[in-house]
C-alpha cells in the first residue's frame, strides 16, 4: 500500500548512539537535525538510541526500520564495545544492507582509542560499510548527513535498480576478487 | 596560565633596568613605539599590559643573564622571571636577543632541571633565533654540564626550530660534535634526526660511515639510523655497500616537543588572519629564502623581518660568496639565464620546501636529476603532511594555508609533470578516512598525480575508498572523482609517451605493467560509472564527466601509442546513445569513431606485422566494438535499432512485445529525425523548410531532404555526428539514399 505515492511513503532511519560522556548525544542530535533539514522527497523519522535492544513496550507503534546506523566514537573504546554487544540484538536480515557504521571524531586523529582497524574488520565482518566523519565540523556533518540520506533512500528501494543488498555489495572491498 | 599572567602583571616594580632595553623595544611590533613614549600617552589597557609584559621580559632577561654569578638564586625570584619569560614567549614569542641568555642559563645546569626544562619549553621565537645563541648552547652541551633530560629537550628543541635559526654556516660546522653524540644511546635518535637535517655531501666520510654501522650493529636496525645512513648512501653511494630498505614509512618520530602549537599561535596573533601569510608563502623570489626556509616562512610572521636582518643576510652570503667560491646562493637566483649561467654550482637550500615555490629550482630539479634531492623534498613534504594534517582536526584555524600547502603541491607535481610519492602517502593514508568533504578539491587534483605503481595498492588505498564515497556522495562529487581520474589516465599515459619517446626501459613499470594498471583503472571508471548512472537516474550531467573520461580511452591507442583500448561498458553506452541530450550523443558519435579509427589502425599494424606484436587487441574489443556500431547505426539511421541490436544487454525485443507499447513509429523513434536529443533540431528544420505547415510532419524528412537535414544538423556543430556518418555509414549511393546503410567495421 506504501509503494508508488511517494508523498505518503514513511522512511524511518533508527540512529544508535552508545551513551557516555561529553557531546556525543548532542552530536548524535545535530546530526539527526541536519539529517531533518536535507532537501528530498520522503519524509523521514528518526530514532535515536543508546543501545539495543528497544523497549518492547511500543514494539507495534514503531514504523518499519529502513537503515540501522551504529555510530562509533573512535575517542572511546567503551562506544565501541557498546556497539559490538548491542548488534546481537540485531535481526539478521538488516546486515542485508541496512545496517552502516558511522565512525565519528576522525577530526581528532591524535586522541584515538580505537584502531581504524578494528572498526573495518567489524564492518567486514557484518557485510556492512562504515562511513569517517567528523561531526563537530559543521560542513562534514552536513555532507555525511546527505550520504546517509542518500543510503536511506536506497535501502528503503526509492532508486529504481538498486536495491539495499546490491548496494552493500558495492560498497565491500573487493579483495576477495 | 592566563590567571597566572594576570595576577602577574599589575605587580610590577617601578624600577627598570635599562640594560637591554634597546634592543628590545625594536623588536616589538613595528619597533617604533618605545616604552617610555608610549607611557606617556593614555593607551588602551591591552597595550598597557603589553609594555607591562616587556618591562617584565626585560627584567627577567637581565636577571638571567647575571644569575650565573649569584651564589644562591632565591627560589620565588627565579620563579617570577620564569613565569615572565613563559607568559610573554606564549603571547609573543621571545625577541632574538633573548636567546642567548636563556640557552645560557638553561644548558649551563646552574639552576634545578624544573627550572630549565621550564626556560627550555619558553623558547618561543618572534621572528629568528641568532646562530650564535646556539652554538653557545652547543658548546654548553658539550661540556655537559646539564643532565641528560635537559640534553634531550634540548635536541628536540632544535630539530623543532630549526628552520628559524637564521644562519647555519657555524652549525654546519659543528656537525662532528654533533655526530659524536650518537654514541649517547638516549639522545642517538634525536642527533639522528638533526644530523638528517644537517648532513652535506661534504659530511659524509667513511670513519663516519663506519661509526654508524657499527651503531647499527650494535642496536640493531633502528629506523632513524637507516635514516641518515640512506641519506649518507645517496650522496656516496660507492661508500655505503649495505642495502637500505627502499621505502620507509618514517624515519622519525614527531620529537612531540610543546613547541609546535605555540609557535603557531604566535605567528598567528603577530600576523593576524592568514591570506596576508600566503603573497609571503607563495611568493617565489624572496631574498631570504635560502636562510629562512619554506616551512619557516609557513610558521614566520612576514612582518618582523626586519630590513637590516635581509641586508646582513646579503652581506653574509656574498661573504660566503667570495670565501668559499663554492656555491652560488639560491636567493640571488632570479633570472633563468642566471639559472643558466651558474648551473654547475647552484646549491639546494637546506630546506627543500623552498624548491616548491621556486620556477627556476623546480626547473633545476627536473634537469638534475638527483635522487637525494627528492629523497629530501619527500622526506619533509611527507613530515609536513603528516603533522599538519589539518583536513581532520577539528577548530584548525589553518585549514585554508593547508589547502594552499596542499595546491602548492600540486602544481609543483604539474610543473615537474611528475606525481611526489610524499602526496602518494598522503592520499593513502587519508583517503580512507576522507569525508569526502575537507579540502575536496586539493585532494581530489593530488589524486591525478598519484604515481603508476602497483595495481594492489592502488586498488586497496585508492580504489575501494574512492568508491564508497562516490557511491554516497553527491552528483557534484562523482562529476569532480571522475575529473580527477580523468586526469589521472591522462598523467599516466603522457608519462608512458615520455618513457617510450627517450626508449627507457624503466626497471618497475613495464609495458605489459602499464597496460594491466591503466586496463584496470578504465575498468574501474566503466564501473563506477554504470553504477552512477543507475543511482542519479541518468542524468545528463554525470553522462557528460563520463564520456568526457572515455574521450580519452578511444585514442589510447593512436594519441598515447599505448596498445589498448576498452570500450565503455553497456551501462555507459546505453544510456550515452539513448540519452535526452543531444551533446552527450554528438560526444558517443565522436567516441565511437575515434574507437573506430584505432582499431582500424591496430588492425592494419597488426597485419603488416610492424610493431607491438606482443600486444594484440583481443577480438572482445572488436567484437564489442561491432555489437555497438550495430546498435548505433541501427538507433540512429536505419530504424532497425530493435531488431538488429545483438549485444545481450542492448535494445533487441520482439516484435510482440513492442506492439503491446502501442507506439506508432515504433522503429522510427530513435533515429536523427526521432531521437529525443534530436528532436528540437528536426523542429526546427522542419520550421525553416516549410515555415506554413505547422502539423510538423515529419516524414518530409527523407530523400533529399534528409540530406539537407544532415548539413543542417552539421552547420549547427554536431561535428561528432558528422564524423561518425561519414566514417561508419557508407552511403549506398547518391540516388539511393534513403534510409539506407550498412555497417562497415
Amino acid at each position: 500500500a506504501v509503494r508508488g505515492r511517494c508523498a505518503d511513503v514513511r522512511l524511518s532511519a533508527l540512529s544508535l548512539c552508545p551513551q557516555f560522556v561529553g557531546s556525543d548525544e548532542e552530536l548524535q542530535r545535530r546530526l539527526a537535525e541536519t539529517i531533518l533539514q536535507e532537501k528530498k522527497d520522503f519524509n523521514i523519522n528518526i530514532h535515536l538510541a543508546t543501545s539495543l535492544p528497544l523497549p518492547s513496550e511500543r514494539d507495534h507503534l514503531r514504523p518499519r526500520i529502513d537503515l540501522v546506523v551504529f555510530m562509533i566514537d573512535i575517542k572511546s573504546k567503551y562506544s565501541l564495545k557498546n556497539v559490538e554487544t548491542s548488534l546481537a540484538y540485531v535481526d539478521a536480515s538488516y546486515f542485508l544492507g541496512k545496517v552502516c557504521f558511522l565512525v565519528t571524531g576522525v577530526g581528532r586523529k591524535n586522541d584515538c582509542s580505537i584502531e581504524t582497524n578494528a572498526v573495518c574488520k567489524l564492518g567486514e565482518a557484518y557485510c556492512s560499510p562504515v562511513l569517517f566523519c567528523e561531526l563537530e565540523l559543521e560542513g562534514v556533518r552536513v555532507a555525511t548527513a546527505q550520504r546517509l540520506v542518500r543510503m536511506l533512500g536506497i535501502c528503503a528501494g526509492h532508486i529504481p535498480g538498486v536495491s539495499a543488498l546490491s548496494f552493500v555489495s558495492l560498497m565491500r572491498k573487493s579483495n576477495d576478487d | 596560565m592566563q590567571r597566572r599572567r594576570s595576577s602577574k602583571t599589575p605587580k610590577q616594580p617601578q624600577h627598570v633596568q635599562h640594560k637591554n632595553q634597546t634592543d628590545l623595544s625594536a623588536w616589538r611590533k613595528g619597533g617604533k613605539i618605545d616604552s617610555e613614549k608610549s607611557l606617556q600617552y593614555n593607551q588602551s589597557a591591552n597595550d598597557q599590559k603589553y609594555d607591562n609584559q616587556e618591562e617584565s621580559l626585560e627584567q627577567a632577561l637581565s636577571y638571567f643573564g647575571k644569575v650565573q654569578d649569584c651564589v644562591a638564586p632565591k627560589k620565588n625570584v627565579v620563579q617570577k622571571h620564569l613565569d615572565a619569560v613563559e607568559s610573554t614567549a606564549l603571547k609573543q614569542g621571545l625577541p632574538p636577543e633573548g636567546f642567548e641568555i636563556l640557552l645560557n642559563v638553561a644548558l649551563s645546569g646552574r639552576l634545578a632541571d624544573t627550572v630549565n626544562t621550564q626556560l627550555l619549553k619558553s623558547l618561543i621565537p618572534a621572528s629568528v633565533i641568532p646562530e650564535n645563541s646556539v652554538v653557545t648552547a652547543v658548546s654548553w652541551l658539550c661540556v655537559s654540564k646539564c643532565s641528560g633530560n635537559i640534553q634531550l629537550l634540548f635536541l628536540k628543541w632544535l630539530i623543532t626550530v630549526f628552520d628559524f635559526i637564521d644562519h647555519k654556516e657555524q652549525l654546519h660546522a659543528l656537525y662532528g660534535f654533533f655526530f659524536s653524540f650518537l654514541q649517547d644511546e638516549k639522545l642517538c635518535p634525536y642527533v639522528c634526526h638533526l644530523l638528517y637535517l644537517l648532513t652535506r655531501k661534504e659530511n659524509v666520510k667513511p670513519f663516519r660511515i663506519r661509526i654508524l654501522l657499527d651503531l647499527q650493529a650494535k642496536m640493531g636496525m633502528q629506523s632513524h639510523l637507516q635514516a641518515l645512513l640512506s641519506l649518507y648512501k645517496l650522496f656516496c653511494p660507492e661508500q655505503v655497500t649495505i642495502t637500505l630498505p627502499g621505502k620507509m614509512k618514517t624515519y622519525f618520530k614527531n620529537s612531540e616537543g610543546p613547541w609546535k602549537a605555540a609557535i603557531t599561535a604566535v605567528r598567528q596573533r603577530n600576523q593576524g588572519p592568514s591570506p596576508l601569510s600566503q603573497a609571503v608563502f607563495l611568493g617565489t623570489s624572496q631574498p631570504q629564502s635560502r636562510k629562512r626556509k619554506w616551512n619557516a616562512q609557513l610558521v614566520i610572521p612576514a612582518s618582523s623581518t626586519n630590513t637590516n636582518h635581509l641586508e646582513e643576510d646579503r652581506e653574509k652570503s656574498c661573504f660566503y660568496l667570495h670565501n668559499t667560491n663554492e656555491s652560488f646562493p639560491v636567493e640571488q637566483l632570479q633570472t633563468f639565464p642566471q639559472l643558466l649561467q651558474n648551473i654547475h654550482r647552484l646549491e639546494f637550500p637546506s630546506q627543500m620546501g623552498s624548491v616548491l615555490t621556486n620556477p627556476l629550482l623546480l626547473h633545476y630539479m627536473s634537469c638534475v636529476k638527483d635522487e637525494s634531492i627528492y629523497l629530501r623534498l619527500y622526506y619533509w613534504m611527507g613530515q609536513m603532511l603528516q603533522e599538519e594534517c589539518t583536513w581532520c582536526v577539528v577548530d584548525n584555524p589553518y585549514e585554508e594555508e593547508f589547502k594552499s600547502f596542499l595546491e602548492t603541491a600540486y602544481k609543483a607535481e604539474c610543473f615537474l609533470q611528475e606525481g611526489f610519492s610524499a602526496c602518494e602517502e598522503f592520499l593513502y593514508k587519508t583517503l580512507p578516512l576522507w569525508d569526502g568533504f575537507c579540502c575536496r578539491s586539493e585532494v581530489l587534483r593530488l589524486v591525478s598525480w598519484i604515481p603508476l605503481s602497483s595495481f594492489s595498492d592502488i586498488k586497496q588505498y585508492l580504489f575501494d575508498p574512492l568508491a564508497q564515497l562516490f557511491f554516497t556522495s553527491s552528483i557534484y562529487f562523482k562529476c569532480s572523482v571522475l575529473e580527477s581520474l580523468k586526469e589521472l589516465l591522462q598523467n599516466w599515459l603522457n608519462c608512458n609517451v615520455i618513457q617510450m619517446d627517450l626508449e627507457i626501459s624503466s626497471g618497475n613499470t613495464t609495458l605489459s605493467g602499464l597496460v594491466n594498471v591503466v586496463a584496470e583503472l578504465v575498468d574501474f571508471v566503466g564501473r563506477i560509472s554504470t553504477v552512477a548512472l543507475r543511482l542519479e537516474n541518468n542524468s545528463t550531467f554525470l553522462l557528460y564527466f563520463i564520456l568526457d573520461f572515455y574521450g580519452t580511452v578511444c585514442d589510447m591507442y593512436l594519441k598515447y601509442n599505448l596498445p589498448l583500448l576498452i570500450m565503455p561498458p553497456a551501462g555507459v553506452f546505453y544510456p550515452a546513445l539513448l540519452s535526452m541530450d543531444s551533446v552527450n550523443l554528438n560526444q558517443l558519435c565522436y567516441i565511437m569513431y575515434r574507437y573506430r579509427t584505432n582499431l582500424v589502425a591496430a588492425k592494419e599494424n597488426e597485419l603488416s606485422k610492424k610493431k607491438i606484436l606482443q600486444f594484440k587487441f583481443s577480438n572482445q574489443t572488436y567484437q564489442k566494438y561491432n555489437q555497438y556500431i550495430i546498435a548505433m547505426v541501427g538507433c540512429l539511421w536505419t530504424s532497425s535499432a530493435f531488431q538488429k541490436d545483438i549485444h545481450p544487454q542492448g535494445l533487441c525485443m520482439d516484435d510482440k512485445l513492442l506492439s503491446k507499447t502501442a507506439v506508432k513509429e515504433l522503429k522510427n523513434s530513435f533515429n536523427i529525425v526521432y531521437h529525443p536529443a534530436m528532436m528540437g533540431y528536426s523542429v526546427r528544420f522542419l520550421q525553416q523548410i516549410c515555415p506554413d505547415d505547422t502539423t510538423f510532419n515529419f516524414k518530409l524528412i527523407k530523400g533529399k531532404k534528409w540530406d539537407w537535414y544532415l548539413e543542417y544538423l552539421y552547420t549547427q556543430g554536431l561535428k561528432g555526428l558528422k564524423v561518425f556518418i561519414e566514417s561508419s555509414i557508407s552511403r549506398v549511393s547518391q540516388a539511393a539514399r534513403s534510409k539506407a546503410g550498412n555497417v562497415e567495421a
